[in-house]
């Protein structure tokens, strides 16, 4: 934090500004304002003010007013009153009801003012450390309550489907019935076996540090194409890569691999099955600054009003199966942990082309 | 009374067991098996999967993509009584959420609730009570 704390201070005489800013200036960035509708404006052009000092002998407004008024309007500055006289029922009356943190006597001295600011400023961050953390909270129960709902349809759904047909393998007389129905099996454990890798995914696209290497994308993509080589090769889907980087590059390698691999088995995935020409393209360009990364794929395409709501968590836009609806919000996860975009282009049964810009950390 | 058969399930595998199930109960019965509800949906609208004088059971799954099972009911019970009449819609779910059951519970249209997997004795028991009504 090199940028000095803002402090707006608000007084009727200019003499008592001049005076505050010239023995506070070199530590505090000092705003002033010599009645409310000044301290108002300030207020509103600078939304990163932390502490604010009012006295409470002003013409009109008396300080304790202005904080009962601001407290709804701009929360988040610590209001702080100077006064001069035994306002002491005004004081302790605004003190209760929560309209002012503390107050600091006139004449003032500078220590009576740092040490009133520290602990206003204490007092600031864990309010808004508060803030945020509970903006988190909400949100993880949120996705709780989504996980606990999916777990009777994503884990114990193929169960039950397992269940059912070893309750009826027992009357299965044919050799060819059993194999279709070991396949079916397969695919439902196979399912569910994606839906647990994808959650820890997920686990991990949530929590854990950042570790920025310096990125290859030549091979990283290399590694890539010998996994999707042999679905390339039995579903005939051409496969091509072209990776242009001249420069060093550097991320976190593991968001940007979980981003790659997501957006490439949906590629694959999502193709037409009776089209001729199938193909998945792959086209990295990585420059100084900024990588741009785009998945061109020639499948089923996404519906117009399904594109808005593809990267929610359990979302599928298909009625195939093979998606467990974790793919894209893991791949959004990942793109906010290394401050990446991802902008979506689709035409039904033509294809969509995914493109990731990514910038160097 | 003449009884068939449309399942409604996203899994494969489900579609298959129910297939099965019903086969093994009696080979004779018509059986319809959608991954996709809206291909469901429009075969009942359109009064294919129906024979006639004969009552169809709707195994249907609460949870699929595109069009869920919720989903699935309204809709179906925007159709004309006389074509409702000619289904009976049980839902067959692994869900254990009291809120989806309750919810789908109250619609009219829906006769009753079975946890999966499908079984012959839960087949069984959904027939006679189709063939009382």
């Amino acid at each position: 934090m090199s940028e000095k704390m803002k402090i707006l201070y608000v007084d009727d005489e200019p003499d008592n500004l001049v005076g505050f800013k010239a023995s506070l200036r070199l530590d505090y960035h000092i705003l002033t304002a010599v009645n409310i509708p000044q301290a108002m404006s300030c207020l509103s052009n600078h939304p990163d003010i932390k502490v604010v000092f009012c006295d409470q002998r002003m013409p009109g407004t008396t300080g304790v007013e202005f904080f009962e008024e601001i407290r709804i309007s701009y929360p988040l500055p610590v209001r702080i009153l100077l006064t001069a006289y035994a306002d002491v029922e005004s004081i302790i009356d605004a003190i209760n009801r929560g309209n002012i943190f503390r107050y600091v006597k006139k004449p003032w001295t500078e220590a009576d003012i740092v040490s009133a600011i520290d602990e206003a400023s204490k007092f600031y961050m864990a309010n808004s450390m508060l803030s945020i953390k509970n903006d988190e909270l909400q949100k993880a129960y949120n996705e709780l309550n989504k996980f606990a709902y999916s777990v009777s349809h994503d884990i114990r759904g193929p169960l039950a489907g397992l269940l059912g047909a070893i309750d009826i393998a027992r009357d299965v007389d044919t050799v060819e019935e059993m194999r279709e129905m070991l396949y079916l099996m397969e695919k439902s454990l196979k399912k569910l076996d994606t839906y647990i890798i994808s959650m820890h995914d997920y686990y991990s696209m949530q929590r854990g540090e950042l570790k920025i290497t310096d990125i290859n994308f030549n091979e990283i993509m290399n590694e890539l194409k010998a996994i999707y080589d042999v679905l390339s090769i039995t579903n005939h889907v051409a496969f091509k890569i072209n990776v242009k980087q001249d420069d060093t590059f550097r991320t976190d390698a593991v968001p940007l691999t979980l981003i790659l691999n997501n957006l490439l088995s949906n590629a694959f995935k999502y193709q037409d099955k009776k089209r001729r020409n199938k193909s998945v393209e792959v086209t990295i360009e990585a420059e100084k600054t900024l990588a741009t990364i785009c998945i061109k794929d020639t499948g089923i395409g996404i519906l117009g009003n399904h594109i808005g709501k593809i990267f929610n968590l359990f979302y599928r836009a298909n009625s195939q199966e093979v998606g467990s609806g974790f793919g894209l919000y893991n791949v959004k996860s990942a793109l906010s942990k290394i401050n990446g975009k991802i902008e979506v282009n689709s035409v039904m049964d033509q294809g969509t082309t995914f493109k990731v810009t990514l910038p160097s950390i | 009374m003449e009884l068939s058969f449309i399942v409604i399930d996203d899994s494969e595998l489900d579609c298959f067991i129910a297939r099965k199930i019903i086969r093994h109960t009696n080979e004779h019965l018509s059986i319809n098996t959608f991954q996709d509800a809206q291909l469901a949906l429009e075969t009942i609208q359109a009064g294919i999967a129906h024979a006639a004088g004969s009552k169809t059971i709707v195994l249907l799954d609460l949870q699929m993509p595109l069009m869920n099972g919720f989903q699935f009911v309204e809709e179906f019970e925007k159709l004309p009584p006389e074509t409702q009449k000619k289904y009976m819609v049980v839902i067959l779910s692994s869900t254990r959420n009291t809120n989806d059951i309750h919810r789908i519970l109250t619609y009219p249209a829906v006769n009753d609730i079975l946890e999966k997997p499908l079984t012959r004795e839960k087949l069984s028991s959904l027939m006679a009570k189709a063939q009382s009504r």
